[in-house]
């Protein structure tokens, strides 16, 4: 019995813990994974007209592009720029920016 | 000097908005590249206005210019002022293939053609270095230094000098004080011949180079100290100009 409440109880920290980091940080990561040197302040306005825009877009969309273009599996018109840093990111960050960028308005 | 907004940050800069396509005409085309290099290479730096223009890159190469240790931004404080505006100037030009640094290469985003060129590469020149920039493996004593150095020795010195200090005259770019992983980066890609405007006399060098050796002179390099006057005092240090 004891054993499954330590359990549980690493398992609730574990999550608070990775869904704080994700609050948080996606914020941050935004600036710190050089994200905001193209897209601009928020998201809100891409350095060219042919970048993006991508505040309030959907998470899963935006995570799903984002993986796609790290893995080479999206490969058109600009995004060779992007895919030069997508290294700087892993899965857990990648759903943090997306996250955070969907509650910018 | 003007109070900084990192924030605010270069996607506001004016002018930014005219659409461009990174991936079709690669800029100016070769020998425009060129002439555009020789003419910056000539003007006096206005560092003032180099400061206005360094909010730009800041996005990316951080407000104090260390760049990332992770190898995907190169350090460019204390960067020699020739080399910094040799690769703009090489992207721009269609010289030198960089999408990602390319769009901020262009005169929408730096201005005053060869002139903003060397503004900013002369303020960059002025920024104090990183005091622990990302080195190699070994450790000085060890076996991958020992042969590092040596090859350091035989290979890299005429042209980057001993102390990794560069060569000022001819464009060759200081490597002291360069993280490990983003030299190992530039390395392989002069190796392979997927930097167009590397030095052919490099790429000549480095053929006969291993992965083992690759790995061990970029590690000494990676070592070389940094002059304590071109150091910043810690690593907690902010770049004054941006209060």
């Amino acid at each position: 019995m004891k054993k499954v409440i330590l359990i549980t109880c690493a398992a609730i920290m574990w999550f608070s813990t990775s869904a704080n980091v994700m609050a948080a940080d996606g914020a941050a990561l935004y600036k710190t994974k050089s994200c905001v040197a193209c897209h601009g302040k928020d998201g809100k306005k891409g350095m060219l007209e042919t970048y993006p825009s991508i505040n309030g877009q959907s998470a899963a969309y935006a995570i799903q592009q984002m993986k796609d273009i790290k893995s080479g599996a999206r490969n058109n018109a600009d995004s060779a720029a992007m895919k030069g840093v997508m290294n700087m990111v892993n899965d857990e960050e990648i759903k943090a920016i997306a996250e955070w960028l969907e509650t910018i308005k | 000097m003007k109070s900084k907004n990192l924030l605010a940050l270069s996607v506001l800069v004016p002018g930014l908005m005219i659409s461009g396509i990174i991936t079709a005409a690669g800029g100016a085309g070769g020998a425009e590249g060129k002439a555009e290099l020789e003419k910056a290479l000539t003007l006096k730096p206005d560092v003032e206005n180099g400061m206005d223009i360094y909010e730009v890159c800041a996005g990316c190469h951080l407000l104090e210019g260390w760049g990332t240790a992770d190898g995907n931004y190169p350090q460019l404080a204390g960067q020699l002022a020739g080399v910094t505006i040799k690769q703009m100037a090489d992207i721009r030009g269609g010289n030198r293939d960089n999408p990602t640094m390319y769009p901020f290469t262009l005169d929408r985003a730096i201005g005053g053609g060869p002139q903003g060129l060397a503004d900013v590469a002369g303020y960059i020149a002025t920024l104090k270095m990183i005091p622990e920039n990302g080195v190699g493996k070994g450790e000085p004593g060890s076996e991958e230094y020992k042969h590092g150095e040596k090859l350091y020795k035989e290979n890299c010195t005429d042209c980057h000098g001993a102390k990794g200090e560069g060569h000022k005259e001819k464009n060759y770019p200081r490597i002291a004080g360069q993280h490990y992983k983003y030299m190992v980066r530039q390395f392989e890609m002069i190796r392979d011949g997927k930097r167009r405007n590397a030095n052919e006399d490099m790429v000549k060098q480095i053929k006969g180079f291993s992965e083992k050796d690759m790995q061990a002179v970029i590690n000494y390099t990676s070592r070389l100290p940094v002059p304590a006057k071109d150091k910043a005092p810690s690593m907690d240090y902010k770049n004054p100009d941006y209060d």
